[in-house]
């Protein structure tokens, strides 16, 4: 349990609600304001596009985290639904001619749509059958992008023009990067921020309420289906976003990006940062995109002393990436984001154990 | 308290921002000067799915920058090269990429259909020239990939001249299956085959399978090939799986002739599969093997005897690999020659203007020409033999 902070009364339901009650609090978010505003203006435009990775894995992360830490339906499915998004909405912008806004939407509801459909076993299927439905949903969708031409006009991936909206176009390569950090921080923002109200709603609680104890859940009349198929309708349309994103930000789309390898990399984001916790998908987003790049500078600054780290850089990677997985799940299975908790409880109680 | 709280924020992050914005610095960037190192980024597969090839050509890029480093340079200038596995696999490719871009490079090697493709737009805007393994088609076309060069006959060309050899082989009438690695790579020719057949009315029939990866075997798709009634397989795929495919038709002691285009005819396929298995089978091989002994091989056997190698031991994806670099550095010291700054768009127009480069009859008919129109490097190939473990020259030059 974590610790609360001392000597806070509230007087209204409001003030119980309000998401940030202390001192602590409001430095903690004056500081993370801080750091993302000045990141563009300190990294240089390789560490620039890993924070954009970053923004647009948080999305993803955190729509799959809606999925399976709070309703807890397993989903393997990620990387197809990612695809739906990516593909969407380039034939959408570049080839129909919406305007890209309208466009990435488009992509979000048709995704959230997808996502629906495939979310339909979870009906009547649970855990270790309902992952293995979606890895069905990861397969059917990865066959068609692959083999239906149409998609690529029988080129095999799709080149997407460089965004623009409202008169506005992202500029050359020197102020690439930062311009999509702006935009992508705008949108990652959004999505966290609707995804932390959402289970301030009765909608957010009964996802919670059927991941619980569904017969319960049923017993004060949480509609178990809608909940269900809600979340997977929402838990997609986050994911579509994230599609939609990465297919104008790398300025390509072919189906090597969405592949099962995606799913699981998502899967362990939200494993590492903390199921069931918005926070935790960011935490997890951020260091399982880091992660690969932070072993390459490593394996770069021990090449002398030990050269085989370097040569064998791809499965040194999967190895820590396995190793990682389980070390969370034996030694923090709530992630990064309790870690992070017990950080701060550690200092509230200090000089005091508890 | 909580309003304080917020305004606290709110003017901490204002404050901060401004102070710690001022020191923040640009990143990258930066052509080349005088007698600055030239760089040049490399995205190689050494240890994914293409290893078995993406390795040895990985070394021969490497070795020619070596070679030329100790030869002076490019103009009293060395190359700095970074080379980085990728292990095939596109979105660390892209990673590269940034990466590369990021430090200043001016051109960049790259490696796989998948990832070049998947770059082609980001190497255009970015105007940096992209020389890489990969021979498909729609790169060879500056209006769709304008900063791609293609040095040697495409997959496609190699298809072509494979089925001309074939129905030329079977007096015009045969099955041809067409066995090719599941991704981009393995796909590039099939459709142009198909194609090609019609227009040329070759008289064949054409299947295409995709050969699943990490198989032990290929009895299935060999006795789908069976059913088909193919004499000829066609196989669009690198060494070691094509090798596979070679036993097993030895085992199965089945009358089929393999057509390996590129990345699969090569000494690695031959050893593989062992002489046996191996024998009659064909290679179309747009760069001369050692065996061939042309005189472009001259500066690749001086240079491994130098360091200790047996140069009978250099195989022809090592070839490929120094002779990718060589058409890159040759573009590189054309720019330089014409007093450009070393940029991206000088080496691309170098390399569309200066003439035909020089191989020593190493690749397709011994030169590989660029055009503002055309960034298809050359559209001959070597046909080549397995014969007593060893590929021995049937045609040179062979063009449609």
């Amino acid at each position: 349990m974590a610790a609360t902070a001392t000597g806070i009364h509230h007087r209204s339901y409001t003030s119980e609600l309000r998401l940030r009650a202390t001192r602590a609090e409001y430095v903690r978010l004056g500081l993370m304001t801080v750091l993302l505003l000045v990141l563009p203006f300190v990294l240089d435009n390789f560490w620039l596009s890993q924070a954009n990775l970053i923004l647009i894995a948080v999305i993803g992360a955190v729509g799959l985290n809606i999925l399976v830490g709070y309703t807890g339906q397993i989903s393997l499915g990620q990387g197809g639904f990612l695809a739906v998004g990516a593909y969407s909405s380039a034939i959408l912008s570049d080839r129909i001619g919406l305007p890209t806004p309208l466009a990435i939407l488009v992509a979000v509801l048709l995704t959230a749509a997808v996502g629906t459909f495939f979310g339909l076993p979870g009906l009547r299927l649970k855990g270790l059958y309902l992952a293995i439905a979606t890895l069905a949903s990861q397969m059917i969708i990865e066959f068609v992008i692959r083999r239906w031409d149409w998609l690529t006009l029988d080129q095999g991936y799709l080149n997407v023009e460089r965004l623009s909206f409202f008169g506005f176009e992202i500029g050359g390569r020197e102020v690439f990067e930062q311009q999509w950090y702006w935009v992508l921080l705008v949108l990652a923002g959004l999505a966290v921020l609707t995804a932390r109200n959402l289970f301030r709603t009765g909608l957010g609680r009964s996802f919670m309420a059927v991941r619980d104890q569904d017969i319960a859940a049923e017993a004060i009349g949480v509609n178990i289906p809608r909940a269900k198929l809600t979340a997977f309708a929402v838990s997609s349309a986050f994911v579509g976003l994230a599609g939609a994103l990465t297919a104008h930000y790398s300025e390509v789309v072919s189906w090597e990006k969405f592949t099962l390898d995606v799913s699981i990399l998502y899967l362990a984001m939200i494993i590492v940062g903390g199921l069931g916790s918005i926070a935790g998908a960011v935490y997890g987003a951020i260091f399982m995109t880091l992660l690969p790049e932070l072993i390459r500078q490593l394996s770069l600054g021990v090449d002398d002393t030990l050269p085989f780290l370097a040569d064998q850089l791809p499965a040194v990677r999967n190895a820590v990436f396995g190793l990682v997985i389980i070390l969370f799940l034996i030694l923090e299975p709530r992630g990064l984001d309790r870690i992070w908790q017990r950080i701060k409880d550690y200092f509230r109680f200090w000089p005091f154990r508890y | 308290m909580s309003a304080r709280s917020r305004s606290l924020a709110v003017a901490m992050a204002a404050a901060s921002a401004l102070a710690l914005s001022a020191c923040g610095g640009g990143g990258g960037g930066g052509g080349a000067d005088s007698d600055e190192p030239i760089p040049i980024g490399i995205i190689a597969d050494l240890t994914g799915a293409t290893g078995d090839v993406g390795k040895p050509y990985n070394d021969g890029q490497l070795a020619y920058i070596d070679w030329r480093n100790s030869d002076g340079g490019i103009e009293g200038r060395q190359i700095e090269a970074k080379s980085n596995d990728y292990a095939y696999e596109v979105p660390q490719a892209e990673q590269l990429y940034k990466q590369y871009v990021n430090e200043g490079v001016v051109a960049i090697q790259g490696w796989g259909t998948g990832d070049t493709e998947a770059l082609s737009q980001s190497v255009a805007r970015d105007e940096l020239p992209f020389i890489s393994g990969s021979f498909a088609e729609p790169l060879t076309d500056p209006e769709e990939a304008p900063y791609n060069f293609v040095i040697a006959p495409t997959y496609s060309d190699q298809m072509r001249i494979a089925l001309n050899w074939i129905s030329e082989d079977s007096g015009g009438k045969s099955e041809v299956a067409v066995f090719h690695n599941d991704s981009p790579f393995g796909e590039a020719p099939v459709d142009d085959g198909k194609t090609w057949i019609a227009d040329e009315d070759l008289g064949l029939g054409y299947e295409a399978y995709p050969m699943p990866s990490g198989s032990q075997n290929y009895v299935g798709l060999l006795s789908q090939a069976k059913k088909q009634g193919a004499k000829y397989i066609v196989i669009q795929n690198v060494a070691s799986p094509a090798a596979l495919v070679a036993k097993d038709i030895a085992a199965q002691n089945l009358d089929m002739k393999i057509v390996c285009l590129n990345w699969c005819a090569n000494e690695l396929f031959i050893d593989s599969a062992g002489a046996k298995a191996a024998e009659g089978h064909l290679l179309v091989q747009p760069f001369a093997p050692i065996a061939a002994d042309k005189e472009g091989h001259q500066p690749l056997k001086e240079y491994a005897e130098a360091n200790g190698m047996d140069p009978a031991d250099i195989g022809t994806s090592w070839v490929q690999g120094w002779y990718a670099m060589h058409v890159m550095a040759e573009g590189i010291e054309a720019a330089l020659k014409n007093g450009d700054d070393l940029t991206g768009p000088a080496i691309r127009e170098a390399l569309e203007t200066m003439g035909p480069i020089e191989t020593g009859g190493v690749v397709g008919n011994g030169t590989v020409e660029f055009s503002g129109d055309s960034h298809r490097g050359s559209s001959a190939t070597g046909i080549y033999e397995a014969k007593d473990g060893k590929m021995v020259e049937m045609e040179a030059g062979a063009s449609l």
